[in-house]
């Protein structure tokens, strides 16, 4: 759209208008529904729900499991892009359309395939078990659902900010007298840290939230294996509207805070090229 | 990507002198067996589980599966969700795009954002809010009682929740591919006479028909295998509100393992079906931003 | 010397992307790698550079073997075409990037920085990120940050490439200046011949992977070797002349016979620049200028300083003739005049006028245009349309006559010779070849190229003489054949099998002398090989084994035809270029090698 152009093409009013009406609908109201019912209820009672020991150990569990499966998808995730967008080697488009699998998977059925896999006379879990690490039913297996879940966003941000280091800055390191470590070091990272951070968040913010993949292999143990999901839904099925609302005030917050924290890296990302702080 | 253009410089980086082959070779040997080892772990067995689980008793009872009445309605329930819904769904996309990408107005982020939304909030929240509108305590609760409609724990509620966590999905592909197309084309095409759905039909669909369609697939996708919302929103009532993943969280509570493994294939094919379509459209030489 | 050279040689997929490739270079020159896209200047500069391999030859750098040195130390500096700058970190960064890595203190590094800052005339950017630059100052602090570990040679890659022109020039102009302040040996590849003459001491000339020219900007200009140099360093008119002994004219090849006795002419190719083009009102009024015929002006554009025009000749028995592709209708040349010159006489489009020429060069090379010569008039067409001869004749952009001869390969006497054939004579690999090559070569043909129904252009040449009166001849054909290919070219040379050792260790001198004479007088590398038995058996296996091969050969006589030639030939696999002088020169004067 060109500056102070009067609009040429029709269709404001209608899209726009639409547009509105759906969100409003759809997005808005229920939102403030939310936040009216959260509003309107006693201090003393949301803090009871929002600070029960139940409660406090599902945040425990949702927010911590969740920090740690994005960790170890920032690892792993950066490994594959790297094996992904650097070697050539049979099935390397398979794996590369498989990365999305998590993403096009109904996440019902990866809980029970998860669960299946790792339970304690399932195909890897056995082997596990021998070794003294159960997965399904603990803690792990949470970790273990919440990385499955957050992968092909770890891999995703990574993979093209890899390919688009362009060849000529390693090329030109080199011939500057640079080793393949010290050029992965200060060439490499640096240009792809903003992207592995972004990763990082997305995967975060997706296994914070995540429901379905989790419940199978968790076991729902209270105050040992119960995410803060769950416990919303408890809530519900007890009709404790308000308790749920309150809860899921608090999961709404910090995802507004991940969101936030994701549009001011993208922009730090942006900016690191153009502008520096002294 | 090129495939050529990426082998010709992995080529040229073989060729070249002073390479220490043998810690290159280790490394790379690492990184691959690694990635190879993750993704078995956490991609392949899972979905090989799915269907060895699934004809674990042997064909005829895979089959049998699908002869429950209870299943039967819960794929009809699936499909007809997704037929409504996604159609919706493409038309707010469509508006939307053409209202964010062809013009400029106050409150234009605040819009892309609320369009952001479903996706960054969890499921189960996604569905409680239509429990805290529609529910019996809720909002309209009351209203709705009265007048004999009941949209939470009955069909109308699932679709009213899957839309909500699928209607970003369609829009997400087409606002950035319509800004990134440009104007100039709707523009000729008004000056030389044509009206706004001719321009639309004849110039502006065809430029964002492969955009459109990766978002109609993803939307597809989620809509059918949406659980947290659904669950929180259905009532799972057999036979009447439980869609496929529904299903398959009852039979597999029921320990009719057979028969959850049975729907998940369905809906893994589906998932594989999804991403083979996906990689279609993608070598067409659309590409996500 | 600073930089060697010696017969580098890239293959990618079987194709010689560069192609034995020898050059020296000397202490502070500038030497500037000219040529189009894909003729292998980039790859041949990344190998120099250390980030591609080759498969042959060897690279020295003051003195020191580098082939098998790692980019990382050999001591080069690299300036890449999109700048290639670190974007996440400053200008000061970039630069001390490799002081950095020789782990050199701050202080020193900071004073080195200022010193190239200052070189490079971008004192005071330092804290800037190369995303606040333009494209001019990017490409500055690229140079600086190449120079800043004090490299023995730097090396450009099309730097230019992404500027607009102002920009161009005066970067050109800073980097001339920082090469001679330094002193730096230096190579810049671009396919921009302007660049070429503006900043180079000395210009080689690539196509197709092989160093085909190398010479002052001057001396490539005026006095090219080759045709394609002739056309890609600057506008050319080519035209097709005869020369005899003592001169040259312009028109076509006469068709009446030669009887004995009329001097023996041969067909060449005159280089006449747009610039040496005189026009006219008439004969008499040419003031400088030898005449060259009469002409309407088809157009004329005003270009500033000066005034581009086109004039079609009239047709005449004497008009001279395109070298290339078939003109019909007479031949358009291009002329260029200066502002004094339009002012002496002003032409319009649709006028009359005499065209002359100052200045002819005529290129030294012996192939200057194909004649097909079959039986009838559908074979002729049949070979008109194969395919490596018209991949050939558009690379070299020389044209193809076509001349139905019945009598061809007939054991009838010669009682009258037909008009004589100009040019490489072209006959198909069917039929009584090698009756059909010496009815040929009695008849006065002195190349003859036999093409097989499904020729393409080939991946090896096989070069190969009987005697040594014919060496010179086949070398000349092979270099101006090889020079719009993209081919290996190896001459064999075959001794009998019980040769004893004395003699082979003279035959392996022979070899090398081969090799020189083809680099020093005809431009062109070889490889050589040698091989044990009779000649065109040897010939014959080597070919077989692989596909995509040619062969050129010379012989002295045509008895050689027959017998063990004679088999070689008769098989239509490859395509062979025949090559004839007669062992005495009687008469002939060739200043064309």
């Amino acid at each position: 759209m060109k500056e102070g152009q009067p609009t040429v093409l029709p269709g404001f009013g209608l899209t726009l208008g639409f547009t509105t009406f759906f969100l409003s609908a759809v997005v808005l109201l229920p939102l403030a529904a939310l936040v009216l019912l959260a509003a309107s209820t006693p201090l003393h009672q949301l803090l009871d729900t929002v600070a029960s020991p139940r409660a406090l150990a599902s945040y425990r569990l949702s927010f911590g499991g969740a920090l740690l499966a994005a960790c170890i998808n920032l690892v792993f995730g950066f490994i594959i892009a790297w094996t992904l967008a650097r070697y050539e080697f049979p099935a390397r488009r398979l794996m590369d359309a498989m990365i999305d699998m998590p993403f096009a998977l109904p996440t019902a059925v990866s809980g029970i395939a998860l669960t299946a896999v790792f339970s304690a006379n399932g195909w890897l879990g056995r082997y596990l078990a021998e070794i003294g690490i159960h997965v399904a039913y603990t803690r792990f297996g949470v970790i273990l659902a919440m990385t499955l879940i957050g992968m092909p966003f770890a891999v995703r941000t990574v993979q093209p900010a890899l390919l688009e280091v362009q060849r000529d800055l390693e090329d030109a390191a080199q011939t500057l007298g640079a080793g393949r470590f010290y050029v992965f070091r200060r060439v490499v990272v640096p240009a792809v840290l903003p992207a592995i951070l972004t990763g990082f968040t997305l995967a975060f913010a997706r296994a914070l939230g995540e429901y379905g993949s989790v419940i199978f292999i968790s076991g729902n143990l209270p105050m040992k294996t119960e995410i803060t999901p769950l416990l919303i839904v408890i809530h519900l099925e007890e009709f404790d509207y308000r308790g749920a609302a309150a809860l899921g005030f608090v999961m709404l917050a910090a995802s507004f805070v991940i969101l936030l924290a994701i549009n001011l890296l993208q922009a730090w990302g942006r900016e690191r090229l153009v502008r520096r702080s002294a | 990507m090129a495939g050529g253009a990426h082998s010709g410089a992995l080529e040229e980086l073989d060729s070249r002198p002073g390479r220490d082959t043998i810690v290159n070779a280790l490394v790379r040997r690492g990184l691959i067996g690694l990635s190879v080892a993750f993704l078995a772990a956490l991609l392949l067995a899972p979905l090989a589980v799915i269907f060895v689980s699934a004809f674990q008793s042997g064909v005829q009872a895979y089959l049998r599966s699908f002869a429950d009445p209870d299943t039967q309605a819960a794929i009809r329930l699936t499909l007809v969700t997704a037929a409504v819904v996604v159609p919706v769904n493409t038309v707010f996309g469509l508006a939307a795009a053409w209202a964010i990408a062809k013009f400029e107005f106050r409150g234009k982020s605040l819009l892309i954002t609320l369009i952001d939304l479903p996706i960054a909030v969890s499921p189960v929240i996604s569905g409680m809010l239509f429990v805290l509108l529609f529910g019996m305590r809720g909002w309209f609760g009351a209203w709705l009682a009265a007048n004999g409609i009941s949209l939470v724990f009955a069909i109308p509620g699932i679709m009213i929740a899957t839309l909500f966590v699928t209607f970003p999905y369609v829009a997400r592909e087409l606002i950035p591919l319509m800004q990134q197309l440009g104007n100039d084309e709707e523009e000729a095409a008004i000056t030389l006479g044509a009206g706004g759905w001719m321009t639309f039909f004849r110039v502006t669909l065809p430029k964002i028909r492969w955009g459109l369609l990766y978002g109609v697939i993803l939307c597809n996708a989620r809509a059918m295998g949406e659980f947290g919302a659904v669950s929180v929103v259905s009532g799972h009532i057999r036979g009447l509100t439980n869609t496929m993943p529904l299903a398959i969280e009852a039979l597999y509570n029921d320990y009719d393992f057979t028969g959850a493994f049975a729907v998940a294939s369905l809906l893994t094919l589906l998932a594989v079906l999804t991403l083979v379509l996906k990689s279609l459209v993608e070598r067409t030489g659309y590409r996500r931003r | 010397m600073s930089i060697t050279l010696d017969q580098l040689t890239k293959r990618y997929q079987g194709v010689p992307v560069v192609n034995d490739v020898s050059l020296e270079i000397g202490d502070g020159e500038f030497f500037v790698l000219l040529g189009p896209s894909g003729s292998g200047k980039s790859t041949l500069l990344r190998a120099i550079a250390g980030l591609s391999g080759l498969d042959h030859g060897r690279i020295a750098l003051h003195g020191r073997d580098v082939t098998h040195v790692s980019a990382r130390r050999r001591g080069v500096g690299l300036v890449f075409q999109n700048y290639a700058l670190f974007r996440h970190m400053t200008v000061a960064e970039n630069i001390e990037f490799a002081l950095r890595v020789r782990r050199m203190r701050a202080a020193e590094r900071r004073q080195r920085r200022q010193e190239l800052l200052r070189l490079v005339a971008l004192e005071g950017l330092d804290e800037r990120l190369p995303g606040q630059l333009s494209g001019g100052q990017q490409q500055r602090v690229a140079v600086a940050r190449a120079l800043a570990h004090k490299p023995e040679v730097l090396l450009l890659d099309e730097p230019f490439g992404a500027l607009d022109a102002k920009i161009r020039e005066g970067l050109r102009r800073t980097i001339r200046e920082v090469q001679r302040e330094l002193g730096i040996t230096t190579i810049l590849v671009t396919h921009d011949q302007e660049e070429a003459f503006a900043m180079a001491d000395r210009i080689g000339v690539m196509n197709f992977g092989r160093l085909l020219e190398t010479g002052s900007p001057q001396n490539l200009y005026t006095h090219p070797a080759t045709r394609f140099v002739a056309t890609f360093l600057g506008a050319a008119n080519l035209l097709l002349a005869r020369q005899g002994i003592d001169d040259t004219r312009w028109g076509a090849w006469p068709t009446a016979p030669h009887g004995a006795g009329m001097p023996r002419e041969r067909e060449v190719v005159a280089v006449v620049r747009p610039e040496e083009i005189e026009v006219a009102r008439s004969r008499e009024a040419l003031l400088s200028a030898s005449y060259l015929g009469h002409g309407i002006v088809e157009e004329v554009v005003f270009n500033g300083a000066l005034e581009r025009a086109r004039i079609r000749l009239d047709e005449a028995p004497d008009a001279p003739i395109l070298a290339h592709a078939s003109g019909d209708g007479g031949v358009l040349l291009e002329a260029t005049r200066a502002q004094f010159e339009q002012r002496a006489f002003a032409i319009t489009p649709g006028q009359s006028v005499t065209v002359g020429v100052r200045r002819a060069h005529i290129l030294p090379t012996p192939l200057s245009s194909f004649t097909i010569c079959a039986p009838n008039s559908s074979a002729a067409e049949r070979l008109a349309g194969n395919p490596f001869l018209l991949d050939l004749s558009t690379r070299m952009k020389t044209r193809i006559r076509r001349y139905v001869e019945p009598m061809l390969g007939g054991s009838m006497p010669i009682r009258a010779t037909p008009a004589s054939l100009p040019g490489t004579t072209v006959i198909a690999a069917a039929g009584d070849v090698t009756s059909e090559a010496k009815w040929l070569l009695e008849h006065g043909v002195e190349e003859i190229l036999i093409l097989p129904e499904h020729a393409s252009a080939p991946q090896r040449v096989l070069i190969h003489w009987t005697e040594d009166s014919a060496r010179k001849a086949t070398l000349a054909m092979s270099a101006s054949v090889l020079r719009h290919l993209a081919a290996e070219a190896i001459y064999v040379d075959v001794l009998p099998e019980e040769t004893l050792a004395p003699e082979r260790s003279s035959g392996i001198r022979a070899l090398l002398d081969a090799r020189s004479e083809a680099r020093a007088s005809h431009g062109l590398e070889i490889r050589t090989e040698m091989r044990f038995g009779v000649a065109a058996q040897a010939l014959e296996q080597r070919l077989d084994e692989s596909p995509g091969q040619m062969l050129i050969v010379g012989i002295a006589d045509t008895s050689q035809l027959a017998g063990e030639f004679g088999s070689l030939l008769a098989k239509p696999r490859w395509p062979v270029l025949l090559v004839h002088r007669e062992r005495e020169a009687p008469a002939h004067s060739r200043s064309a090698a």
